[in-house]
């Protein structure tokens, strides 16, 4: 990450990085960005000289870049910078490397699609452009055509919630992470929040209740907010007393003290400090649950969405008179943020005289990628958080600016 | 009174003066400067033991000055520095020792004085952890109770020798009198190699196999049973067994054997009447070590029980298995804060005690068989 922080503001120190470090630098580089490692690594060393390589391993315009640093800077838009929660760093930082990356439509691993496969919701993008120059271009950035190039890059610090939403604010980074809302994070009222940043919502955080294969098959596909409650205090011990087979429950929880313990506690038995005598076996990891489950007849329990399968379903959920769906596409869904066990991962964009509408257009690039099919699948599934609804989705992309 | 610690002090005087003359001795006959370089190294090492208690940033300071001291005295003076330093090795262990068990009471010293209870008028620190059953750390009103952990770690060590004794001291004896010697050959590696095979494995396939067989064939509801994390437990210290007994019963006297034999006993005889009784303080030695094992097995017992500490009814229900000492600790550690993360401390200290009596015990043990059979005094 140091080296990213450092390239723009002095891109000779890259190349003399570049230099001096040679092939081992052009491998940790790769690295770095996450979005470059296999087929293009011979190309610097065929250029004839390694600080050609330095502005991106296709070359091509190697020699202007090389020869005159300035060419392509000087109106170069400026890093994109962003911080704040550990929760959320594993999406928006996974979003700055693949952006970073810039991997060309022939990649078929981070972007675009060949004969080995493509990325998920290729299909709606079907471009023929670099990943980020794809985003970028939607809102007037110039197309770089380079690998590990992209036409801003973009940094992901780590910290906190609230250091994410301070920094934010007194604008020394362009996005602050926080898995809580700000106003809960800096104590603000709804009114000042809303005149000073502007929420975007890109993934979520949160658990459904899944059940054992039998149980789903047995035709439980549904359970009230009370009986999941009545099944963790042990006042349900047997699917039968709600409509289900004669079965044990065996009722599954995680670890005492966890974030996810206490706000399953919070979220579905009302009191953070709420008894849950039902509970028959603990596990510290998704993983442990998934396998349980699995293993188990009569199982309950709730965990990441992304450990869920055929022999783990999740169920719908109905809570205060609302039916939440499995269904992605249904109206109320158990990707909502009311759904109970759900909380939003927020990434603040602070609004300027610049920018009244809160979010310029670096910021609206990134935050689209997020918002793709791609963006949703690579970023929030595949680290173990909830992708948005469609709804969601629509609501999000108006939040961003128009595209050019 | 007077007299005697007139006397008592005398002694005490003396004692010290001749061990002062003697030290006085050795400082004349040696050379001044293996003297100053050995007062600069053990100076120095005090110097970093201190700095390290109060973290201080010269703590590195005096180690370096420890090091170069160690440095000149092993070129110039091999000899002493060779007695300095594994003499330097000797104390820093027991040091350690002290260390940590201090550090685990102190650690849990907050939660024994605010769980204290009193019997007959005397208050007694702790007291309430072991007189309630429950475990609710996350509750408006918290409850940490120890015995449901105790109760689990003493089934899983009971089932565990249980499997571990019989089975290894029977192998053992196998191997070191009956068997012909390529199969000794093969099957002592072979035994040594088993011990070898990390925890996790063992409790991985605990996890995945016997565990949800268990609760199929006993239907159970959902899975982890004392019974098949004792007998696990048990195969793991199976080699600590095998080994230690197999090392006593090799070494029963050639001769003894031979005398029994030429009675006119038969080799089961001997075996009975002879070896084994011989052999029983290293062989007894070997069980405790297998159930010290057995104690502390952590991932195992952490990967295939429930952790959700409550006391199975009846006392000897084996068949659901829901905390022991170790596994609370592995389970909990990362969650913990406050007074939780202190009873695991408690939990520790159960553990330290435990594991110290039956070393203790079984040093004992081999004091007595040592007088009764071996003639040694």
């Amino acid at each position: 990450m140091t080296h990213d922080s450092e390239r723009p503001a002095d891109r000779v120190s890259r190349r003399k990085f570049l230099v001096t470090s040679g092939a081992i630098g052009a491998a940790g580089l790769a690295g770095c960005s996450g979005g470059s490692e296999e087929t293009d690594t011979p190309e610097p060393s065929g250029d004839g000289s390694s600080s050609d390589g330095s502005d991106g391993s296709d070359g091509s315009d190697s020699s202007s870049d090389g020869s005159d640093g300035a060419s392509s800077s000087s109106n170069e838009p400026s890093l994109l910078t962003g911080e704040g929660s550990s929760t959320v760093y594993p999406i928006a930082n996974k979003g700055a490397s693949y952006w970073n990356g810039n991997a060309p439509p022939s990649d078929g691993e981070y972007w675009g699609s060949n004969d080995e496969g493509s990325v998920p919701g290729w299909s709606e993008l079907e471009t023929d452009m670099h990943l980020a120059d794809y985003f970028a271009t939607q809102y007037g950035f110039e197309a770089t055509g380079e690998r590990s190039n992209p036409p801003y890059r973009a940094t992901i610090g780590l910290s906190h919630s609230g250091t994410g939403c301070e920094a934010v604010t007194s604008g020394l980074v362009d996005i602050g992470n926080s898995s809580g809302p700000i106003t809960a994070e800096l104590d603000w009222s709804e009114e000042e929040a809303n005149e000073e940043v502007v929420d975007h919502v890109l993934g979520r955080d949160g658990q459904p209740i899944v059940v054992s294969q039998d149980i789903y098959d047995a035709g439980i596909d549904q359970l009230t907010a009370e009986q999941v409650r009545k099944i963790y205090q042990d006042e349900i011990t047997n699917w039968s007393e709600i409509g289900g087979p004669d079965q044990e429950i065996f009722c599954i929880g995680r670890a005492v003290g966890s974030g996810t313990d206490t706000s399953f506690r919070l979220n579905m038995l009302g009191d953070a400090e709420a008894e849950m005598p039902g509970v028959d076996t603990r596990q510290g990891q998704n993983q442990g649950v998934a396998q349980l489950v699995r293993q188990n007849e009569g199982a309950i329990a709730y965990m990441a969405l992304a450990f869920t399968g055929e022999a783990v379903r999740p169920i719908a959920l109905e809570f205060d008179g609302t039916v939440y769906e499995t269904s992605k596409d249904a109206e109320n869904t158990i990707f909502d943020s009311a759904y109970p066990l759900n909380r939003d991962l927020h990434m603040y964009t602070q609004i300027t005289e610049d920018t009244p509408n809160g979010t310029d257009m670096r910021e609206g690039a990134f935050c689209r990628m997020f918002l793709t099919q791609f963006g949703q699948q690579v970023f929030v599934e595949d680290n173990n958080y909830i992708p948005l609804p469609t709804a969601d989705i629509e609501a999000e992309m108006e939040k961003l600016p128009d595209t050019a | 009174m007077a007299t005697n610690k007139q006397r008592d002090s005398d002694g005490w005087q003396s004692r010290l003066a001749s061990r002062f003359a003697r030290f006085a001795e050795f400082v004349q006959d040696t050379d001044n400067d293996a003297v100053a370089v050995g007062a600069l190294g053990a100076l120095s090492l005090v110097g970093a033991f201190v700095g390290f208690l109060v973290t201080s940033p010269y703590t590195s300071v005096f180690l370096a000055g420890f090091l170069v001291a160690v440095a000149y005295g092993w070129v110039r003076h091999q000899e002493l520095a060779a007695r300095g330093v594994t003499l330097a090795m000797t104390v820093s262990t027991v040091v350690i020792l002290a260390l940590i068990s201090f550090f685990i009471f102190y650690e849990a010293w907050p939660i024994l004085a605010d769980r204290s209870g009193t019997v007959f008028g005397v208050p007694i620190p702790g007291l309430e952890l072991f007189t309630t059953t429950a475990w609710t750390p996350a509750e408006a009103s918290p409850k940490y109770s120890m015995l449901p952990m105790i109760q689990g770690t003493v089934l899983v060590t009971i089932i565990a020798t249980a499997v571990a004794g019989p089975l290894g001291v029977a192998a053992a004896l196998f191997i070191s009198e009956i068997a012909p010697a390529a199969v000794r050959e093969v099957v002592k590696p072979g035994v040594e190699i088993l011990a070898g095979i990390p925890s996790i494995v063992f409790g991985f396939l605990g996890f995945t196999v016997l565990s949800p067989w268990a609760s199929d064939a006993f239907s159970l509801v959902g899975q982890g049973t004392y019974l098949f994390v004792g007998i696990v437990v048990g195969l793991m210290a199976l080699p600590t067994v095998v080994s230690v007994a197999e090392d006593a019963i090799n070494s029963v006297p050639e001769s003894m054997k031979s005398g029994s034999l030429a009675l006119g006993t038969t080799d089961w005889q001997t075996m009975t009447a002879v070896t084994i009784p011989t052999a029983f303080s290293g062989v007894s030695a070997a069980v405790l070590l297998g159930v010290g094992r057995a104690i502390g097995e952590t991932m195992a017992a952490t990967v295939m029980l429930r952790n959700t500490p409550r006391v199975a009814e009846p006392l000897y229900n084996v068949f659901y298995g829901f905390d022991t000492l170790t596994s609370l600790i592995a389970a909990n550690y990362g969650s913990s804060s406050g007074f939780q993360k202190d009873a695991l401390f408690v939990a520790g200290c159960i553990l330290f005690v435990s594991v110290l009596a039956l070393s203790i015990g079984s040093q004992l043990i081999e004091r007595r068989m040592d007088r009764k059979v071996g003639g040694v005094e």
